[in-house]
């Protein structure tokens, strides 16, 4: 806890969380089909979707910390860039679950990738929820290992000055 | 595609009663047989294709709303005679065509169709996978039996993901059995692949309309006005487009 409170006391990062938050939740909530655009904006949650808006929304959250977190970690603290890959890999694949080729990227998919496409479409669809717990896990095993991280290399480094 | 065939056909019995009378000529015979089995055949075949052509009542040729040819769609949902159509994009392996068929038409049902404010037809993209052609396949094969929107009730219903078994042959057969058509009729029909060209046919028109994805919905008016509503949208969106055209 005492970490993101460190991380986020630069309005910086704070920022950066706002708009991966943000960035990423409005082309996820449009995709999955929570919010629409034509004729007019409207958002709309049908019974038995909740389960998976309540999972983009802590996928996106937990993205929007451990994101700025690795990049505080890599920047501030000069280490590697190893454990960022996690963050990028939970966000990405919690992303492709809600891209169902019966969204309004359908199309697209269809026709950039052909049968391929289908049969990835067919399972990002099938799979949904199981796709998002999963990107929401290897994300809040991310921020833990970003935490303990960010944690030991501070400490050393205030050892360091110490000496 | 008929006149062509029929055409065809008698080009053909012309050629064979030419080569025929050759023959009968050689023979210094008059034989009138050939001729009249081949005049027979195909009168036979002409009859044939303008009874299939005639006898699908449901198939509407001038329908045609805007750029949409909804000929080969659905049976109308509703008094045809509505002042407002709504044509419904739709494949019955799609989760948010099946949100937006339990959720939001039940109401435009309820408070549009059976008021005879608006008619519904629904046209097939079968994108998804390749049950999706056989579900949409099998919704004509229970229109035959005039339990088109039953059929199609049962699908969605049904639906629990896309090309994962719910849509294979075995429970297309299963849902009209369930549903009580004849079976074996039914069978006959979706084993025989009649209806493939007509769902591949319906997803090409749906394609030419240039959706960005598979659960679209057009709405024309009497004055042949449209507009599009893409997604599977609440009712009060239906409702605000199609209340000013009425």
């Amino acid at each position: 806890m005492s970490e993101i409170k460190l991380v986020f006391s630069n309005y910086k990062y704070v920022a950066l969380s706002l708009a991966i938050f943000v960035g990423l939740l409005f082309p996820l909530l449009l995709i999955s089909e929570y919010i629409f655009l034509e004729p007019y904006f409207i958002a709309h949650v049908y019974s038995g979707t909740e389960l998976g808006l309540a999972l983009i929304v802590i996928m996106v959250g937990l993205a929007g910390l451990v994101l700025p977190m690795n990049i505080y970690r890599i920047k501030m603290l000069q280490t590697s860039k190893k454990k960022m890959s996690g963050g990028v890999l939970g966000s990405m694949i919690g992303s492709a679950a809600g891209a169902c080729g019966c969204g309004p990227v359908g199309f697209t998919v269809f026709s950039t990738f052909g049968s391929l496409g289908a049969t990835a479409s067919a399972f990002l669809t099938n799979y949904e929820i199981p796709i998002r717990i999963t990107a929401i896990a290897i994300l809040a095993l991310t921020l833990y290992t970003t935490s303990k991280s960010i944690q030991k290399e501070c400490h050393i480094n205030l050892k360091n000055q110490n000496e | 595609m008929i006149k062509y065939l029929i055409s065809n056909d008698v080009d053909m019995g012309k050629k064979r009663t030419k080569n025929t009378s050759r023959k009968t000529n050689k023979k210094g015979k008059t034989n009138f047989k050939f001729p009249v089995i081949i005049a027979i055949v195909a009168v036979s075949s002409i009859a044939f294709l303008a009874m299939s052509f005639t006898d699908d009542s449901s198939i509407d040729t001038s329908k045609q709303y805007g750029t949409v040819d909804t000929s080969l769609g659905s049976p109308i949902l509703g008094s045809p005679d509505a002042p407002v159509t709504i044509i419904e994009f739709g494949d019955y392996q799609c989760p948010h065509c099946k949100k937006w068929f339990f959720d939001t038409k039940p109401i435009i049902v309820e408070n549009l169709i059976d008021t005879g404010k608006v008619n519904l037809q629904f046209l097939d993209i079968a994108l998804l996978g390749k049950d999706s052609v056989s579900a949409s396949a099998a919704t004509y094969c229970a229109e035959d039996q005039e339990k088109y929107w039953e059929y199609h009730s049962t699908l969605y219903s049904n639906q629990l993901g896309v090309d994962n078994g719910w849509a294979n042959t075995a429970n297309l057969k299963k849902y009209a059995s369930d549903l009580g058509l004849d079976v074996d009729l039914f069978a006959n029909c979706l084993d025989s692949g009649n209806y493939l060209p007509r769902v591949l046919k319906n997803t090409d028109v749906s394609r030419n309309v240039g959706f960005s994805g598979v659960t679209a919905f057009m709405i024309i008016g009497p004055n042949n006005q449209q507009d599009l509503i893409i997604g599977a949208q609440p009712y009060e969106v239906f409702k605000d487009v199609i209340e000013p055209m009425l």
